[in-house]
């Protein structure tokens, strides 16, 4: 019990949050999609995703890239190999926590 | 943990949440079943009968579905529901290697299967049981009412299987094929192929008519 416990407070605090824990989800079964893509996906409102992909971006686990489909502003967000190891270590821990 | 890996699938289902997938797969079984008709149709030395123009067909049709899929994606559902970028080893190794494996098996029993002379229009009538269930896994487990493309395609199958051998080969009847197979196995195939293709087509259709109702691209100042 004890052991579970001390494993579930080892998880990563930053992935752990269940907005953070879509996005990145979702992130990690692709190369890269739109802030459009996270909003439709998420359900979350602008603001809320917007402060959620800033804090994983200051975790180093997000990459983001602004930029333009024809006059379209386009705001393009990829995982980084952090990002990606991160996510693996939460899954292997969350699995064994359970 | 399962609804962790429920969102992780997501970003799969999302390639056909405009339909495209299926009306791809739809026109090229349509595609295959019209170069089919037009090969035990004509003699076996026209054009439709040449390696070359099943090279060229299967490779115009394939272009048709990757640019005609990109253009839609590109003007229709990037701006109104989102951008994705799939990872090669989900979209393309993957499916290639399936599909390479898939090849090689069925030619390798068509081709032993002409050899020997075995009657195959049982069997390849009832390989639409295998493509319902990969359907209902692939697309019905998320979309309801795709349930009734599978039964569609399922229950076709089977009424194709037990069709008696003379109904399946009357399309092929008096062409050349028969010096090689038999005319129920062509007949088989091409009511498959056009069965496949409908319904795929009509699905495809009805998703993207579905989503293009649901949709609407956000106003440029909220991106």
């Amino acid at each position: 019990m004890n052991q579970r416990i001390r494993e579930i407070s080892e998880l990563d605090r930053v992935i752990h949050e269940p907005g953070r824990l879509m996005i990145i989800a979702l992130l990690s079964a692709v190369e890269r999609a739109d802030f459009l893509y996270l909003q439709h996906e998420t359900g979350m409102n602008k603001g809320t995703l917007s402060s959620h992909i800033s804090r994983l971006e200051e975790a180093g686990y997000l990459d983001v890239e602004k930029t333009y489909r024809g006059k379209v502003p386009l705001t393009v967000l990829h995982l980084t190999d952090a990002g990606r190891a991160a996510f693996e270590h939460y899954r292997r821990k969350l699995k064994d926590a359970l | 943990m399962d609804q962790l890996e429920t969102l992780r699938k997501r970003p799969i289902a999302y390639y056909n949440v405009d339909g495209v997938g299926e009306l791809g797969v739809g026109f090229l079984c349509l595609g295959y079943a019209l170069l089919q008709w037009l090969q035990i149709s004509t003699s076996q030395h026209s054009i439709w009968n040449q390696m070359y123009t099943l090279f060229l067909y299967v490779g115009l049709m394939v272009a048709v579905i990757h640019y005609g899929s990109k253009a839609i994606k590109e003007h229709i559902t990037y701006p109104r529901t989102g951008f994705v970028e799939y990872r090669c080893r989900e979209t393309f190794w993957f499916p290639m290697a399936i599909a390479v494996f898939v090849s090689i098996v069925t030619a390798s029993v068509l081709f032993t299967a002409i050899r020997r002379h075995w009657n195959l229009n049982t069997p390849a009538s009832l390989l639409g049981l295998v493509l319902a269930a990969a359907y209902a896994y692939g697309f019905a487990r998320t979309v309801g009412w795709k349930w009734i493309v599978a039964i569609v395609i399922a229950a076709g199958s089977l009424v194709f299987a037990f069709l008696p051998a003379e109904v399946l080969g009357a399309v092929a009847d008096h062409s050349w094929v028969t010096r090689y197979a038999h005319a129920s196995l062509a007949g088989a195939i091409l009511f498959t192929m056009l069965l496949y293709g409908t319904a795929l087509l009509i699905s495809g259709g009805i998703s993207f008519w579905l989503y293009l109702r649901h949709t609407h691209p956000p106003d440029p100042d909220e991106r």
